[in-house]
């Protein structure tokens, strides 16, 4: 009726949601975005990979960072936690000399907020640091997909265009290929070393940052652990005596236990993704991650026993009536039931273990929230499997003068400074006094600091992954244990750590599994239809796909 | 009749009734029946109280502080506590109100454009039977029913130097073909021979739009201007492609963005404001402040409802 | 010009005894009729001022409208926007696929279940939803105290300003599974319900969504059609004795069915468009064996997936529908003897 009557719609509410989640963690805990789930990466006029001798050409050199010890040290694929006290005058200065000649750089990121003006106090302290003028073009994160979509394929292309790996879907791989420069002249080998913040991020995540055969990402290193945690109301549990259930049978009769629909009280919300994980399903994250080598034969997560396994359990989750009603209806968010203690579990970003405690610190103080281990499908330890060593990628414009690559490479040696050093409190606080303050140690963010420093800088690269809570030191402990003991089940499917484009005939072979899985679990559909749709899929192309990969394993072997 | 009496009764006549007085019955019209009055109270209430039932909880979620909102598990029916500070959170930072004036000028500039453009044409193919009228108005139907792909369009504005303008705003989205096919059935239920004799007085068509068409369209013409306003004022998904430049963004944007801002950067921006305002109460404020422009302008188009309102313009 | 008899305005009944319905003198303003006889250049000198009045807004079409639906091309190709310098170029360089996707689309048997629920959701919709607003519009004009009708439709406008993931959010915390009806029963001791995630009666909770958010926003077009009802009309038929339904059934209503007949012949031609964004947030309630309409189809299998061959194919397939819509919806409307969108 109205003349934008027919502009696009927001787009699901789930989408977003977990869009943000992912942000939030890749920003200051590192962490894999549990959206990945519908992106993969696909497509382009190059599929393959680029592994073994090939990749080992193209890596940079990887330097340790020696700057600032961690108070916990990375171990099994966590990241490295920081539980010490915040101390301004000890910080340590990583980028000891300016980098940056003084150009300018346009640089496209998606946002999820209000943007500041572009001539804030942080972005200009920023931009003294760096010694490089930056200007942001903050995109409403919700609909990046599109304007994404629009500005690739236009000839205006800004120098850097940061891509998180879920807005990689269809055909944003062969765009990258084809519209970013190489990094490999300024970064492989030795040359990596002008940049000792960049030197100090995990060759894995680097690796994981080649494109169509080249050098391409600038990343943001993630922890190859599961990024889905079951989280658990601690305080209600610990009030009502509930036992943690060490396996899904426990879950269960625990959960009919919990729920009481008639105080509005349900045992847990849609657990479907820490199913997968309690049955050892392959990772739904990205699409190559789903193959895996058994016994000589490459499989994909649907066609396993465990992935049926887990969604009838789920199934049965639902049919007990323990998962709340606006669960099944995708409606509203789980983080805001669980806080409200109509649901005791549910699962989520391991971000939300600080968040939701921080939210909740001024208004309910006996609000406690907590992870539980991930118990095997029989109770015993579970198998897990590593997510992708980085989820979001900055993507230099293959047009750009070398000066300006230069120029974006200072930028993201200062953004890539870890923890502990001016560089980092700049990127992550902004300015002392202007825009967070220090008392006893914990940093807090002014107004001002609010409205300024959010998600611009960080989003450029990042250091290693890690975790340092200033006001919750006994979270970030509790979740890089969490993480540590996780890591020790941890196995790398066949193809981890590789960057790898599909034929573009598949890109969208394996999309509709996620819908059947939600049908399924909800009872609307049958296990026996996600076998026949198993079967479907082996015929339209699922059995070549598979060949596909097998020789992509026999060329390029594995990522370590 | 003496013209004393006259007067008084003039006065009379012309005294606004009270809202619980019905004006002045004419004299054919019989008197309604009790239990019509009453069905049509019920009905009319009832979907009254449909709306406002909803209304009230959105107004009194955005009034309560995160906490309530945190125990009623969502949306709040009673308020428990009331706070402005879903509200404070919106209009702090000026950034609502420089949205504010970017959505007011880009409304009233986009509505008057498109309302000339529409009622011009809505005039050129009022006359069936006029040379090229079914192809014009095939050329502008067809656009009703063929989409285009986002790549091609935003390709197009950008080529034509559009983006990070305002023209981007309006221009692409200036002409609602049904809008015009509105206009034009109105236009084209004026009756013939009042049109025709004023081309016999010598009246061009220019003339005859202005002096006969818009005065008698006056209804209808404040029912489009609106469907173009609230077009306009509510439209955020092209300044989100188009635009790069956040502080140019209109209103729309803006809000979608703070709601999302309460929603999102729980790590990012280390907890903003952590604890104190409610994702879900930024957005009901939204949500209240969205209905704002609606009560500004609807006396404005009522005024064009009132019966029998068109004969002053055509005796004038 | 238009053969039905409204609306009768005012401005009619005034003049009418003042215009001697005079022939059209000769070099004077001939009858559309008879146009035909004339020669394209007179027919041009007379007519050039309209075509001149009806030019911006055809401007405004060729150029933003026709020219991004050339790019509509793309249904016959393979199309990667990604491998040229810009999209445009790539339009030229991107293999021929004939007609592939169309094929795809109709070997894909959730696109047919896809136009099953979009026909059946419009077939509610044209029932249940069409009709409210032209009753509404005739409670409201029915009343006779100014505040209360300026008040009502006031209210009744408000929800059409409510986005629909408000829509939903309010009919979730409602009519949900832990909403308040639901709750309340429970407490009671009765069994909960769900109405929010019961694909059985989905189609009618989504048009009763739609209802509720913009039957009093339709509202106002027929509102304006009546404000141009002459007062005279109505007491010329009291006077011949016509009660207040026979007055309604002779005067108000033809003078609505100009507009209904239009709003009616769009409506029918755009019977495959019935609500993307609210049937988008809900289709995870109750799964796309009953929530998914083409639009969302098109959406998850083209837009999504960046698939922009695809999405352009099933863009063409439902405009084609829609185009045969309209013009059979149009026919009917002549053979009804109303004008419909155009004239015969």
């Amino acid at each position: 009726m109205t003349p934008n009557a027919a502009s696009a719609s927001s787009g699901p509410s789930r989408r977003s949601f977990l869009a943000s989640t992912a942000v939030a963690t890749a920003a200051v805990a590192g962490g894999m975005p549990l959206l990945a789930a519908c992106g993969g990466s696909d497509s382009g006029s190059k599929d393959g990979t680029t592994a073994g001798k090939n990749a080992k050409k193209l890596l940079p050199a990887y330097v340790a960072s020696n700057v600032v010890t961690p108070d916990i040290p990375s171990k099994n694929g966590s990241a490295m936690g920081f539980t010490a006290k915040l101390d301004l005058a000890g910080l340590k200065t990583s980028v000891p000399k300016k980098l940056g000649k003084g150009g300018s750089v346009k640089i496209m990121s998606p946002f999820w907020g209000t943007p500041p003006k572009g001539d804030n106090a942080y972005y200009k302290a920023m931009n003294d640091l760096i010694g490089v003028d930056i200007a942001w073009q903050n995109q409403d994160g919700n609909t990046y997909d599109e304007k994404l979509g629009a500005v690739l394929a236009s000839s205006d292309v800004p120098d850097v265009v940061v891509i998180p790996s879920w807005n990689m879907g269809g055909k944003i791989p062969s765009a990258i290929i084809s519209k970013f420069a190489d990094l490999g002249p300024y970064l492989s080998g030795d040359a990596i070393k002008k940049y000792p913040n960049l030197a100090a991020i995990p060759s894995g995540a680097w690796q994981y940052s080649i494109f169509g055969g080249k050098l391409r990402g600038l990343p943001q290193p993630a922890p190859s652990v599961v990024g889905i945690v079951p989280f658990y109301r601690k305080d209600v549990f610990d009030k009502e005596g509930y036992e943690l259930p060490t396996s899904p049978d426990e879950f269960l009769s625990l959960a009919k236990e919990i729920s009481r629909p008639k105080d509005k009280v349900w045992a847990c919300d849609d657990m479907k993704w820490s199913a997968f994980n309690f049955f050892g399903v392959l990772s739904g994250s990205e699409k190559p991650l789903g193959w895996n080598l058994v016994d000589g034969k490459m499989i994909y997560r649907v066609e396993t026993e465990e992935y049926l396994e887990a969604l009838e359990w789920t199934r049965k989750l639902y049919a007990a009536g323990v998962v709340h009603p606006d669960a099944k209806a995708v409606q509203g968010t789980a983080g805001d039931r669980f806080t409200a203690g109509q649901v005791l579990m549910y699962n989520d970003n391991i971000s939300s273990w600080w968040g939701k405690m921080a939210e909740q610190a001024g208004q309910n103080s006996d609000f406690r929230i907590s992870g539980m281990d991930i118990f095997g499908a029989d109770g015993g330890d579970p198998t897990l499997w590593a997510g992708s060593p980085a989820g979001i990628f900055a993507f230099v414009n293959k047009k750009a003068s070398k000066a300006v690559v230069e120029d974006i490479l200072a930028a993201a040696n200062v953004t890539a400074a870890p923890y502990g050093t001016k560089e980092y409190m700049l990127t992550n606080y902004g300015v002392e006094g202007t825009h967070y303050t220090v008392k006893d140690g914990v940093p807090t963010k002014n107004d001002k600091g609010n409205q300024e420093v959010i998600n611009a800088y960080v989003m450029l690269a990042s250091p290693a992954p890690t975790i340092a809570h200033p006001d919750f030191p006994d979270i970030a402990k509790e979740q890089v244990e969490w993480q540590q003991r996780m890591g020790a089940f941890t196995k790398k499917s066949t193809f981890w750590g590789l960057q790898i484009t599909e034929p573009a005939r598949y890109t969208n072979l394996s999309n509709d599994f996620e819908q059947l899985e939600d049908d399924t679990v909800r009872g609307r559909k049958k296990i026996s239809d996600v076998q026949q749709a198993v079967s479907d899929w082996k015929k339209q192309g699922g059995d070549k796909l598979r060949d596909w990969y097998q020789k992509l394993h026999d060329d390029n072997g594995s990522a370590q | 009749m003496t013209a004393v009496i006259d007067k008084a009764a003039l006065d009379e006549a012309a005294r606004e009734p009270r809202w619980w007085q019905a004006p002045p019955r004419p004299v054919w019209e019989d008197e309604p029946s009790k239990a019509g009055v009453a069905g049509k109270g019920i009905v009319l209430a009832g979907a009254c109280l449909a709306v406002l039932f909803p209304l009230w909880i959105v107004i009194v979620t955005s009034l309560s502080s995160k906490k309530t909102i945190t125990e009623a598990g969502g949306l709040v029916l009673i308020p428990k506590d009331i706070t402005f500070i879903a509200y404070q959170e919106l209009l702090s930072g000026g950034q609502v109100t420089r949205a504010a004036i970017v959505s007011v000028c880009v409304t009233l500039a986009g509505t008057l454009f498109s309302m000339a453009v529409s009622v011009l044409a809505a005039y050129g193919l009022s006359r069936s039977g006029s040379l090229g009228h079914r192809w014009l108005l095939m050329t502008l139907l067809a656009t009703m029913f063929f989409g285009a792909g986002l790549i091609p369009t935003y390709l197009l504005v950008q080529s034509l130097g559009l983006t990070d303008t305002y023209l981007a705003l309006i221009l692409p989205s200036a002409v609602s073909v049904f809008n015009i096919l509105v206009l034009r059935a109105f236009f084209m239920g004026i009756s013939p021979e009042l049109v025709d004799s004023a081309r016999i007085d010598g009246a061009g068509d220019w003339r005859i739009l202005w002096q006969i068409i818009i005065p008698l369209s006056r209804a209808v013409i404040a029912v489009i201007t609106l469907f173009y306003a609230v077009g306009y004022w509510s439209a955020w998904f092209n300044a989100s492609i188009y635009l790069s430049d956040q502080s140019m963004m209109p209103l729309q944007n803006v809000m979608i963005q703070l709601v999302q801002k309460q929603e999102a950067p729980v790590g990012v921006s280390q907890a903003i404001k952590t604890g104190q305002i409610s994702a879900l109460a930024i957005q009901m404020a939204v949500m209240v402040m969205a209905l704002l422009p609606v009560a500004v302008i609807s006396p404005f188009v009522q005024k064009h409802f009132k019966k029998g309102m068109l004969t002053g313009a055509v005796k004038g | 010009m238009s053969n039905s008899t409204v609306p009768r305005s005012r401005a009619e009944a005034a003049t009418t005894e003042a215009d001697p319905r005079a022939e059209a003198p000769a070099g004077g303003r001939p009858e559309a009729k008879r146009s035909g006889r004339l020669s394209l250049r007179l027919r041009f000198r007379r007519d050039r001022t309209l075509i001149l009045m009806t030019l911006p807004a055809v401007l405004l079409v060729l150029v933003f409208n026709y020219v991004p639906i050339l790019g509509n091309v793309v249904a016959f190709q393979e199309y990667d926007p990604y491998v040229s310098e810009n999209g445009f170029v790539a339009m030229l360089e991107s293999p021929w696929v004939g007609i592939e996707q169309f094929e795809r689309i109709f070997a894909d048997s959730a696109f047919w279940d896809a136009v099953q629920n979009t026909l059946v959701l419009f077939s509610l919709q044209l029932v249940l939803f069409f009709p409210i607003p032209i009753v509404l519009a005739l409670l409201i004009n029915s009343v006779i105290r100014p505040r209360i009708r300026a008040v009502s439709q006031a209210i009744l406008y408000l929800p059409h300003f409510f986005s629909w993931v408000l829509v939903i959010t309010v009919f979730q915390q409602i009519f949900g599974g832990a909403g308040i009806i639901a709750q309340t029963l429970r407490r009671h001791g009765y069994e909960g319900f769900d109405l929010m995630t019961d694909p059985g009666i989905f189609k009618f909770l989504v048009t009763a969504e739609g209802v509720w958010k913009d039957a009093g926003w339709g509202v106002i077009v027929f509102l304006a059609a009546l404000a141009s009802v002459s007062p005279d009309l109505y007491e010329a038929a009291a006077m011949d004795g016509a009660g207040r339904w026979r007055r309604m059934w002779h005067v108000t209503l033809p003078a609505l069915r100009p507009v209904i007949a239009l709003l009616l012949v769009l409506r029918v031609g755009d019977a495959l468009t019935v609500g993307f964004e609210q049937i988008l947030l809900q289709r995870d309630a109750v799964g796309p064996g009953a929530a998914e309409v083409l639009d969302t189809y098109v959406w998850w299998n083209g837009v999504r997936n960046q698939d922009f061959s695809y999405a352009a194919a099933a863009g063409l397939i439902k405009g084609l529908v829609s185009v045969a819509l309209v013009l059979a919806a149009n026919k009917v409307a002549h053979f009804m003897g109303e004008q419909g969108v155009y004239k015969k």
